[in-house]
């Protein structure tokens, strides 16, 4: 739940989505869901010549339980906020 | 267009179903639910390779296990005409109490007479 | 919910975990993300040959098995003479 808090904090910003089955398509973070669906505008595909399958596709949906890893933009995340909020998010598990 | 509502409507129309190990079953809806389980009638089954085939009078099949479906191309008309007549008969019948009202289909059993002649799904997904 | 709203009526990419690719019209989707495609077809890249184009008609598309639908622009797609296309396919996933 805290991730995809994380990840709504960053709609607008530009990401890089690898995924599982090693393409990694960058661009605009329109928006989240609960299960790390990722909806992205302004897409490029790395490496676009070996790539050439979704030349004509320029947003996407992508689903989150394929996804490897998205590589955010470090100044649009505040470390230290996102420590505390996880350290306060599992003091409350143990206590439930 | 929900896909269980087109699959609801697939009742006794062929189809083809792959399998997310590859195998394929070619053959008539029985029944399905909300976990897209199927039943499947005079079914021909064949594996991933392609090269073993089988019949089966009747199958089920769990739905967590299934790639996708192919089905009859003229059933999106169907279910279309047959949600846009939905529509039509609540509105037409404001103020007359139904048991049916704002939304849904029409009870099933109104269905199942219409649509042309269902058309067998033909080949596989890949060239085969 | 970062869903497939928007893609309805759309010509639609999608790419399935097994790395086949298939174009069709979104006709409708659900909360797993199972799809249904219509006038839908498989493009089958290789080294060899350019993309060769399956007609497969109406599908639908279990949830579990999508990696990633995309938005056609169909201008784009038009434009573009698949004979000429080389490429490898998609991969598969691979946990």
């Amino acid at each position: 739940m805290l991730i995809f808090s994380v990840f709504k904090t960053l709609t607008d910003q530009q990401v890089v989505v690898e995924l599982k089955n090693d393409l990694s398509i960058t661009g605009t973070l329109k928006s989240v869901d609960q299960f790390l669906n990722i909806r992205l505008d302004n897409i490029k595909v790395l490496d676009e010549a070996r790539h050439p399958h979704m030349m004509a596709v320029k947003n996407c949906f992508i689903r989150g339980s394929v996804v490897r890893y998205v590589q955010l933009p470090a100044e649009h995340v505040d470390t230290q906020l996102l420590e505390d909020a996880t350290r306060r998010e599992t003091t409350t598990q143990i206590k439930r | 267009m929900l896909p269980l509502s087109l699959l609801n409507a697939a009742q006794n129309k062929p189809m083809l179903v792959e399998l997310k190990n590859g195998e394929t079953f070619n053959g008539h809806l029985v029944n399905c639910d909300n976990f897209m389980n199927i039943t499947l009638r005079e079914v021909y089954q064949t594996n991933a390779e392609a090269d073993r085939f089988f019949k089966l009078k009747e199958c089920y099949i769990r739905g967590s296990t299934i790639k996708y479906l192919r089905i009859p191309d003229n059933l999106l008309d169907v279910v279309k005409e047959e949600q846009n007549r939905a529509r039509e008969a609540n509105r037409g019948g404001r103020g007359v109490v139904t048991g049916n009202r704002g939304r849904g289909l029409p009870a099933r059993g109104a269905r199942g007479t219409r649509g042309g002649p269902a058309r067998s799904v033909r080949g596989r997904g890949r060239g085969a | 919910m970062s869903s497939l709203q928007g893609y309805v009526d759309r010509r639609v990419f999608l790419n399935l975990q097994d790395g086949r690719v298939i174009i069709g019209t979104m006709a409708g989707y659900d909360q797993k993300s199972n799809v249904v495609l219509s006038d839908s077809k498989e493009r089958v890249y290789s080294m060899e040959e350019g993309v060769e184009e399956i007609p497969l008609g109406l599908y639908l598309v279990k949830g579990d098995m999508i990696v990633l639908i995309g938005e056609v622009d169909e201008a784009i797609d038009q434009s573009v003479d698949l004979t000429n296309i080389r490429a490898e396919p998609i991969p598969a996933i691979r946990y």
